[in-house]
């Protein structure tokens, strides 16, 4: 465990020289106007394109005047000559009726407007970008709050120095395979979704935009690990994470933060629930993630913004979960980060936690009330 | 001089520099120990030993395989990953024409240099977690060993982000950790790259000496 300690300090220092480094890099380097086309772009000539033939107004500059930018709290645009602002409601009045136009867009089955877009855009941005921030925010201030007055959950009977085998190396090596990839994914796709409303305006567009890039790039690389790290954890924890009798227990003594013991099999029911959230929502994560990575399965527009809004909300869900078992699983509680660091815990905190596994493994009776081992029996007690 | 041609220029000269000398020391160094000369009469052939130790030490013997498969699988997971991405993507062998002069081999598509990451970061992954979850493996690791893990994850992790190329700063974070892992290597454990081949052949040397199969 010191080294350990000693590694994971080494290794968040030199994480933070490196990064720091790469940040001093990444400014000096935009000092010099670094960015560019794509490396496969055909290059452009300083003259090409149209020549303004929307005047002083672009493509999305127009359409934002369509829908009323100024109105919808957006930049205070130009207008463009000969439209009036804002058309936008009786537009889109006119549309719901179906008028059908021409488009050159197969994905559009020859619509003007896909009005399913316009609800897209609006869940994405009234909601998921407002509140995805204020989610994780609201759940660290949880933990904190929950710090404050619950203190670290200590082993009441204190550390035996007797451990009993609680995982194996294939679980233990399932779980940090999955956890390393998902905080990759995580920390790539929370730039990618909040990188331009939280970063920019301290950072600036064009480091959010590099940052962005990257993000892009390690999302889309890791997301075939993440999934494969999924299932081998799926098969790998399945067995004894199906709900038993004594989880009902555990609920109505809401797993002994209420006030007494709460007995519980190898896993109690808050690990089993995260279990099967990981499961089910990682399942449609990875299902809605495919998608956005091939986005020519299908030409159903419907399913592409279908997905991006499951694929950010269940992100949220997940990383905030996580932040929980993460805090619970190490500094939150003593003795737990044992289990998975060393694939063993102390006979104590056995008893305390998870008392029906730890008869079931030992053959010692354990006071249900106060997770101690039973008195009756003083000789299977040692 | 900009710092993209920096860190491609003069600081890669030197860090290859550093790379090519230090591993060389270090090589001739262990060649030049020599061994104690071997005074019983040769019951086999110990050239012949070096080369099945090398090789017979590519698989595990049954009862090994059986316990140690996953560290079997990110091990040839990674390093073969990485020999692919190292010498087969696109972006490194236009950088080793533009440094050399000469044309190389073509390289590998881009689907093929997709898996070879998924690969070689599964691998990777899973070998450092078995570091610090195998309790032996715990005990016998030292920093030496994570930074080395740590350095490597980096260059491998900067040269993903980079994919895009849009963002000359991207090549510098890549090319920078490039150039820190050359200068590292030679001082560290990852000299094992260069250096397997010398002890399992040693081993196998003084198994066939003997008539043994090392």
């Amino acid at each position: 465990m010191k080294n350990f300690r000693r590694f994971i300090r080494t290794a968040v220092l030199l994480t933070g020289v490196l990064m720091l480094s790469g940040l001093l890099l990444a400014d000096a380097a935009q000092a010099q106007s670094s960015v560019r086309p794509p490396g496969q772009a055909a290059p452009l000539e300083e003259d090409s394109g149209p020549s303004n033939a929307l005047g002083g107004a672009s493509d999305a500059d127009i359409w934002r005047q369509i829908r009323g930018a100024e109105d919808m709290g957006g930049p205070d645009l130009p207008a463009a000559p000969g439209r009036n602002v804002p058309l936008y409601e009786d537009l889109m009045r006119e549309l719901q009726g179906g008028i059908a136009g021409g488009t050159s867009s197969t994905a559009a089955n020859s619509r003007l407007i896909q009005m399913l877009g316009e609800d897209w855009r609006h869940i994405r941005r009234d909601y998921i970008l407002p509140y995805a921030g204020w989610v994780l925010a609201g759940v660290l201030g949880l933990l904190v709050v929950f710090r404050l007055i619950r203190g670290k959950i200590r082993i009441e009977a204190g550390r035996s120095g007797k451990y009993i085998p609680r995982f194996s190396m294939a679980h233990r090596i399932a779980h940090w395979y999955l956890a390393a990839s998902f905080i990759i994914m995580a920390i790539t796709g929370l730039i990618i979704l909040l990188g331009r409303p939280l970063l920019a305006p301290y950072i600036g567009k064009d480091a959010t935009a590099i940052m962005a890039s990257a993000s892009l790039q390690g999302h889309n690389l890791f997301g075939p690990v993440f999934i494969l790290a999924l299932l081998i954890m799926i098969f790998r924890f399945m067995k004894g994470n199906f709900f038993q009798w004594a989880d009902l227990k555990w609920i109505l003594k809401g797993g002994g933060l209420l006030g007494g013991h709460a007995s519980s099999n190898h896993y109690n029911f808050g690990e089993k629930t995260w279990y099967w959230i990981v499961v089910i929502v990682g399942l449609i994560m990875s299902a809605t993630g495919m998608l956005l990575l091939f986005p020519w399965v299908t030409d159903v527009l419907a399913w592409h913004q279908i997905s991006t809004v499951l694929h950010a909300g269940g992100a949220i869900l997940l990383i905030a979960i996580a932040l929980g078992h993460a805090y619970v699983g190490s500094i939150g509680m003593e003795g737990s980060i044992d289990s998975m660091l060393r694939g063993e815990v102390d006979e104590n905190w056995a008893k305390e936690h998870h008392d029906l596994w730890y008869e079931e493994v030992t053959g010692k009776k354990v006071d249900h009330k106060t997770g101690a081992i039973a008195q009756a029996n003083p000789e299977a007690a040692e | 001089m900009t710092l993209l041609e920096f860190v491609e220029g003069p600081f890669f000269y030197f860090s290859a520099a550093v790379f090519i000398v230090a591993a060389l020391w270090r090589l001739v160094g262990i060649i030049r120990i020599g061994r104690k000369k071997d005074i019983a009469p040769a019951r086999g052939s110990a050239v012949t030993g070096f080369f099945k130790g090398n090789l017979r030490h590519f698989f595990p013997r049954g009862l090994f395989a059986q316990r140690t498969w996953m560290h079997l699988l990110g091990g040839y997971g990674f390093h073969l990953g990485l020999f692919a991405l190292l010498l087969f993507a696109a972006p490194h062998i236009a950088f080793a024409e533009r440094l050399f002069g000469i044309e190389l081999w073509p390289a590998m598509p881009r689907w093929a240099f997709i898996i070879a990451a998924e690969i070689s970061f599964a691998g990777l992954i899973v070998l450092w977690v078995r570091r610090f979850s195998d309790p032996v493996m715990r005990l016998i690791s030292d920093w030496d060993d994570h930074v080395g893990s740590w350095l490597t994850f980096l260059v491998m992790l900067s040269g993903c982000l980079a994919l895009q190329e849009a963002h000359d700063s991207l090549r510098i974070l890549h090319m920078g950790l490039v150039n820190i892992w050359l200068i590292y290597f030679p001082f560290s454990r990852l000299m094992h790259s260069f250096t397997f081949f010398l002890s399992r052949g040693a081993t196998g040397a003084v198994y066939g000496r003997k008539g043994m199969n090392p």
